[in-house]
């Protein structure tokens, strides 16, 4: 066993630990946390994989933007976690069956033990990039290039869903008081003011 | 060339959808003005097509005008074969109904008396008429124009819709009702056998094109089927006979004849179009188009030309008896119709198209006459209440002698060329059965004399039977009447001298129509001709024409010289007498077995099988169960959210146990 | 690499249609809400001119672009104009609804852009990445669409269950491909054929993909046991967004299946072929089967789009170029039809009404003769009762099936059908023989009139003249 072998069961052994935390934690806040660990855990993978720049925007966008938002969601909402979790001991023997039963079948498939599918030559062929080869500058390369359709096409999704949270949340609430100076400044003495005639005294 | 096909059907149905849809709008004028003008588009445009396939010599046209849809290969056309049959039929179509559309003017110009007050049906009924004149038009041209099996149902079955629409015209009269019924259900006996005949040829030869089945027809000849286990039946035999069984239908021949003379109950000129001119002749048109598949099949033909030479004697027989002046024409038109098929038979088709074109007029011209006399007469149609008319009908006179001379084929009209056409030809036929059609075909020639005769002396001779108040009313009747009865006397005279060179003996169907060369009786026939004047002269050999001025004589002698006469042969007849009154019983066993046998059968399905089985079990009981099963399988769909994606889990698991793991 | 290298002017309806939805967006951000018509028009305009321009391509067999990422064929020409079509119908249709509900918003048409620029992606996808990039793309427009209403509890709960299990889709069908992408080393659908056609040991592990991703497909059109979502979002959602999720989105859902199972995955036909049988004979027994209980229109109508999918499956699985045909047609036919049960669906309502149930369609003939015959017309041909469109579909579609020998499959289909015609008459008996329950008069645009009775009488000529299509659809695998 390498050390990258070592490495890579180690953090492999991390993330599905994590990702078990995730579902069984008590506290929203943390699962939230294992979820932090669990994607620092595929980071490290995908370092292994030299993938660095796929490694570090995960570790920035996921685990130093999406989920601190998450965390501020979680507790500024009030989850009523019991509740959620009613049902959950009582469908946890059928479920925890089936997902192990696709679990092994799964393992099965792709693993070592059934049918030899991957090919064993295939799992020779990892090519080792030199010493000077940058990650981020190829794909970069490859984004602008072959895969400018897709990139553009993610965009538009982005878009989307910016257009789909605005359109669904953004609301003018009618009761919501509000001064508009032009209107203050512009206002004249009549339409504020009526002198009223009268006597000072009712008359008999 | 294509566009003006297209536009002679197109026309009339033009003038059949404004008078028909707009008949309200435009009132009576509007309407016979659209639907003539349609008409009289359409029969300009078919005689340019006639001047262009006959005189010009045009090369057959074929050609698909719209693909409905491809199914496994079979393709579903609309298109036309044009050649020089089928422009003769157009022509023939179309002149005979632009005749008949401006005589309906003055027969149905005061329908209203026919309907009782504010009825609904009523309303426009003279549109509606025309409408329907016009729409038969067309399903007429769409059924001789086309180049498919399919087409040809189509208009098979529309002429069918509106003859039928048309018989029960006066929708408010119950024998109208009963007639036109009885027109349908025996017209759909005969499609029955059409549809399956089309459907065998669909089985065998894969196409319902007509040249594709024509080319295969040959092939078919040799091969057999077995509809019954252990009888061999000749392919092509059980084809052409099934189509036949169509057109004895359509063209009434014996035993599905017994609808032509109820039809009569329609209006005049209905019977004029179709029941005598045109629809009823689509039979004899369809052998003839089939030619080259009847061709191959003696059994066929010794069956066509039996049953044609039956009904053209006893139906002839029973005009003899009829006093109705339309049923006489009626089972005239029978008679002649038998005539044709007997030529059929005999692989005379030319001759048997070139009587179907001369009887188109005669007879048009018959009907339109008889209808005159029935208008002159205030819509009475019984001869014995007739007599004397010559005097105040002076036109109708004349042009219906003409006709009945047509008729009975005095030399040199029209119907003597053709009539002798066929004696002759039976003659030299060799086929089984030719003996049987020749003895009735000459039979036929006496009494076909006998009974015009004895409707023309009873209506224009003899003593005034009629009332004190008819006769006061008594005059011609109006041009538009008189008009299309000048317009057809003229050919039918001279149309069969004009025409029977080049249609019997020239080669004027030339590729149209084929003929093997096993069956010669036409070719025999043509090594004796001469000539129109050596044609007349032949006439004078033999014997048909000598019968035919004994019918004429005695039909003078018994209505003329002793009245009385008739009267002491029906008594000493009686028993025949009494036959041909009953029209040999097949009405009635009819009514009876057909009639009484289905609708006892239909009780007793409806009892047993529909209210028991089917509503009972099957609809009530079925609909239960599957009631049942949807309120439990609805309760499935819970709405709970896990409850969904577990559901999509268990389909992966069982996809991937199924296929990947097993 | 340059410009012309891209041959970007192949992509040139997609990339006019994304630069109208943003125009659309940013125009609708300026304009005061009773101006809200100009987005509806511009959407329709940019519909139109898209519509035009594919309408105007050169289809010489195939072209690629943007690095093969994007081919123009017959299968995306003729699929695009209708998708295109159907959507232009379903915004006609939507107007008059969302303006009485107070929710007439530009986005709900941007959205709507978005997602016909979605479908148009996947049916035009060429590599696995933009198929999965145009589903997404689509989906999330439908997510948003369908909890537009937002104040409506329904609508919001719909849109949940949409998402949550269209993400659970998403990743299978991501799973699926990144096992395919891992044995054939490529995400091009052209080189997978070519993988799968030299596999041997690996093929079983080609198989494994398949079955993620048939699952994924069988989500999107909503066959049994993935039709889940589909009586929740169907009956939840507005409407005026049932009507669109209901009809386009069907034909894109196709072209997926084309692309992905007989396009990348031809060679594993024998596989697919015994997981599609199942999963049609299902959709086809729970659709009609369910659709007898239900009280609620759209639900009804849910659960028949159920049994139709099960029907599209039965012209797919049989394998032949003219059994996708046959599917192809189904597919187009039954959009046609869908969207104008639901065009009438939305016509009765109202302010304030939503005229969801069956009852609601009581003594229609009484208050609009012409209306009532249309939803008959609509109705007969969803049963496959000739001379509607829907004989048509179905007998092209049954004929395949008889021709692969597999006439119980055949026989099945009928059984259901027959059910199935229940639930259709049901409809036409309640707007022809029961008494009138609802005396309000109808009321809409003469624009929304045309196009409804189009519409129907559309399916009402396509079942007269089918050949028309049916060639086009032939032609398409010609």
């Amino acid at each position: 066993m390498t050390f990258i072998d070592f490495n890579f069961y180690l953090f492999a052994t991390l993330l599905i630990v994590a990702a078990l935390g995730v579902i069984t934690a008590r506290n929203p806040v943390h699962s939230a946390l294992w979820l932090v660990l669990s994607f620092f855990a595929s980071s490290a993978l995908w370092i292994l994989l030299e993938a660095e720049f796929l490694a570090i925007a995960l570790v920035l966008v996921y685990v130093g933007a999406v989920m601190v938002l998450f965390l501020f969601v979680v507790m500024m909402l009030d989850i009523n976690v019991e509740q959620m979790r009613k049902g959950f001991v009582r469908y946890l023997p059928i479920g925890a069956l089936v997902a192990l039963v696709l679990a092994a079948q799964m393992i099965w498939i792709v693993g070592p033990v059934g049918p030899d599918v991957l090919g064993d030559e295939s799992l020779q062929q990892s090519v080792r990039h030199a010493a000077d080869y940058s990650n981020t500058k190829e794909l970069g390369r490859i984004l602008y290039t072959e895969y400018v359709l897709p990139f553009e096409i993610a965009a538009v999704i982005l878009l989307v869903a910016i257009v789909a949270a605005i359109a669904l949340t953004l609301r003018r609430r009618p009761a919501t008081k509000y001064q508009t100076p032009a209107n203050q400044v512009k206002v004249k003495r009549n339409d504020r003011l009526r002198i009223v005639k009268m006597d000072a005294e009712a008359k008999e | 060339m294509e566009s003006l096909y297209l536009a002679i059907p197109l026309a009339s149905l033009m003038g059949a959808i404004i008078a028909g849809f707009f008949g309200g709008y435009i009132g009576r004028k509007g309407a016979h003005t659209a639907t003539i003008l349609g008409v009289g588009t359409s029969f300009v445009l078919a005689l340019l097509a006639l001047n262009h396939h006959v005189f010009n010599g045009a090369e057959a046209y074929n050609a698909t005008v719209y693909t409905w849809m491809i199914s496994e290969g079979m393709r579903f056309e609309v298109g036309f074969l044009i050649d020089n049959l089928t422009v003769m039929m157009m022509a023939v179509v179309t002149g005979v109904s632009l005749a008949v559309h401006v005589y309906t003017i003055g027969y149905m110009a005061d329908d209203e008396h026919n309907w009782p007050n504010d009825s609904l049906a009523g309303t426009n009924s003279y549109q509606r008429f025309f409408s329907y004149i016009s729409l038969f038009t067309f399903s007429m041209l769409m059924l001789v124009m086309s180049n498919n099996f399919l087409q040809l149902f189509f208009g098979w079955e529309a002429v069918g819709l509106v003859s039928y629409l048309l018989i029960g015209f006066w929708s408010v009269r119950p024998t109208a009702v009963y007639a036109n019924m009885k027109a349908f259900l025996v017209n759909r006996v005969g499609d029955f056998g059409f549809i399956l005949g089309i459907a065998a040829i669909v089985m065998y030869t894969g196409s319902l094109d007509y040249y594709e089945v024509f080319g295969k027809a040959g092939g078919l000849s040799s091969q057999t089927m077995s509809i019954f286990s252990g009888v061999e039946w000749n392919v092509i035999s059980v084809i052409c006979i099934l189509l036949f069984i169509g057109a004895m239908g359509k063209s009434a021949q014996v035993p599905l004849h017994v609808w032509l003379p109820d039809s009569m109950e329609g209006p005049t000129p209905i019977s004029a179009l179709i029941h005598a001119a045109t629809m009823v002749t689509a039979g004899i048109f369809m052998v003839s188009r089939m030619s080259p598949m009847f061709e191959y099949s003696d059994a066929a033909l010794s069956f066509v030309m039996v049953t044609g030479a039956i009904t053209a004697f006893t139906m002839g027989l029973i005009g003899v008896v009829q006093n109705d002046i339309k049923r006489v024409v009626a089972y005239s038109t029978l008679s002649q119709l038998g005539y044709m098929t007997v030529a059929l038979g005999a692989s005379a088709y030319s001759v048997a198209i070139f009587h179907l074109m001369t009887h188109a007029f005669f007879k048009a011209l018959l009907f339109l006459a008889a209808g005159s006399v029935i208008i002159a007469m205030h819509h009475e149609q019984d001869m014995r209440k007739m007599g004397g008319l010559k005097k105040y009908l002076p036109i109708t006179y004349w042009t219906s002698l003409v006709g009945s001379l047509a008729l009975i084929g005095f030399p040199g009209t029209s119907g003597f060329f053709s009539k002798d056409s066929i004696i002759e030809v039976v003659h030299h036929s060799s086929l089984y059965g030719h003996e049987l059609a020749y003895y009735a075909v000459l039979g036929g020639v006496f009494i076909t004399a006998f009974y015009s005769f004895r409707m023309f002396f009873m209506v224009f001779h003899g003593q005034e039977r009629m009332d004190q108040h008819t006769k006061e009313h008594l005059h011609e009747t109006p041009w538009v009447v008189t008009g299309p009865l000048i317009a057809l006397a003229i050919p039918s005279v001279i149309i069969g001298a004009m025409t029977v060179k080049t249609m019997v003996f020239g080669s004027y169907f030339g590729n149209s129509i084929f003929i093997s060369e096993s069956h010669n009786a036409l070719a025999e026939f043509s090594h004796g001709f001469h000539g129109v004047w050596g044609f007349v002269e032949h006439g004078f050999k033999g014997p048909a024409l000598y019968l035919a001025a004994l019918g004429v004589i005695s039909a003078w002698w018994m209505y003329i010289k002793q009245p009385g006469s008739a009267d002491f042969f029906a008594k000493k007849f009686s028993w025949l007498h009494k036959l041909l009154e009953n029209k040999y019983y097949i009405d009635d066993f009819n009514a009876w077995a057909f009639g009484g046998g289905s609708r006892g059968l239909g009780d007793r399905l409806w009892k047993v099988g529909d209210i028991a089985v089917i509503d009972g079990f099957f609809v009530n009981g079925s609909a239960r169960v599957v009631g049942w099963f949807a309120g439990v399988a609805r309760k499935v769909q819970t709405g709970l959210l896990y409850h969904y994606a577990f559901a999509m889990i268990i389909g992966v698991l069982a996809l991937l146990t199924m296929f990947v793991i097993l | 690499m340059t410009l012309e290298a891209l041959n970007y002017l192949t992509a040139w309806p997609e990339i006019f249609l994304l630069t109208m939805a943003c125009i659309v967006l940013v125009v609708d951000v300026f304009i005061s809400d009773d101006k809200r018509d100009f987005s509806y028009y511009l959407s329709q305009l940019a519909l139109l001119g898209t519509f035009a321009m594919v309408m105007m391509v050169q289809v010489d067999g195939r072209e690629v672009a943007f690095n093969n990422m994007f081919v123009q064929d017959a299968l995306s020409v003729v699929l695009k104009s209708f998708i295109l079509a159907l959507s232009f119908a379903a915004f006609v249709y939507s107007r008059d609804y969302l303006k009485d509900r107070n929710i007439f918003k530009g986005e709900y048409y941007v959205l709507g852009l978005f997602a016909v620029l979605g479908m148009m992606l996947m049916v035009s996808a060429n590599n696995l990445l933009m198929i999965y990039l145009g589903l997404e793309l689509l989906s999330l427009c439908l997510y948003a669409m369908v909890a537009f209403n937002r104040d409506n509890g329904n609508a919001s709960e719909a849109a949940m269950k949409y998402f949550v299990l269209g993400a659970i889709a998403s990743g299978m069908l991501l799973y699926g491909m990144s096992i395919l992408y891992g044995l054939s080393g490529s995400l091009f659908l052209s080189d997978i054929t070519v993988a799968i056609s030299q596999a041997d040991d690996s093929r079983i592990g080609m198989v494994f993909a398949l079955v993620f991703i048939l699952v994924a497909l069988a989500f999107k059109l909503g066959a049994v046991p993935f039709h889940m979502w589909v009586p929740d979002v169907y009956q939840g959602s507005p409407t005026a967004v049932t009507v669109f999720i209901g009809t386009a989105p069907k034909l894109a859902g196709f072209a997926m299946i084309m692309r992905l199972l007989v396009e990348a995955m031809g060679d594993l036909q024998a596989d697919w072929q015994q997981m599609l049988i199942i999963l049609s004979v299902l959709s086809m027994a729970t659709g009609n089967i369910i659709a007898i209980a239900q009280t609620n229109i759209k639900r009804m109508l849910a659960y028949s789009t159920i049994s139709h999918v099960g029907f599209i499956l039965l012209g797919i699985l049989a394998g032949s170029n003219e059994a996708y045909a046959a599917a192809m047609f189904y597919t187009i036919s039954y959009a046609v039809m869908s969207l104008g049960a639901f065009g009438i669906i939305m016509l009765l309502a109202r302010k304030g009404f939503e005229a969801e149930e069956i009852d609601d369609f009581k003594g229609l003939n009484q208050r609009s003769p012409w209306f009532a015959f249309l939803m008959l017309v609509l109705m007969l041909s969803m049963a496959g009762v000739p001379p509607t469109v829907g004989f048509w579909a179905k007998l092209a579609v049954l004929k395949m099936v008889v021709q692969m020998d597999m006439v119980w499959l055949a026989l099945v289909a009928v059984f259901f059908s027959i059910i199935g015609v229940f639930y259709y008459l049901r409809i036409i008996k309640v707007m022809y023989f029961d008494e009138i329950a609802d005396n309000q008069p109808l009321s809409c645009g003469r624009d929304m009139q045309i196009t409804l009775s189009s519409n129907a009488l559309l399916v009402l000529a396509l079942g007269l003249y089918p050949a028309g299509l049916m060639s086009l659809c032939l032609s398409v695998f010609a």
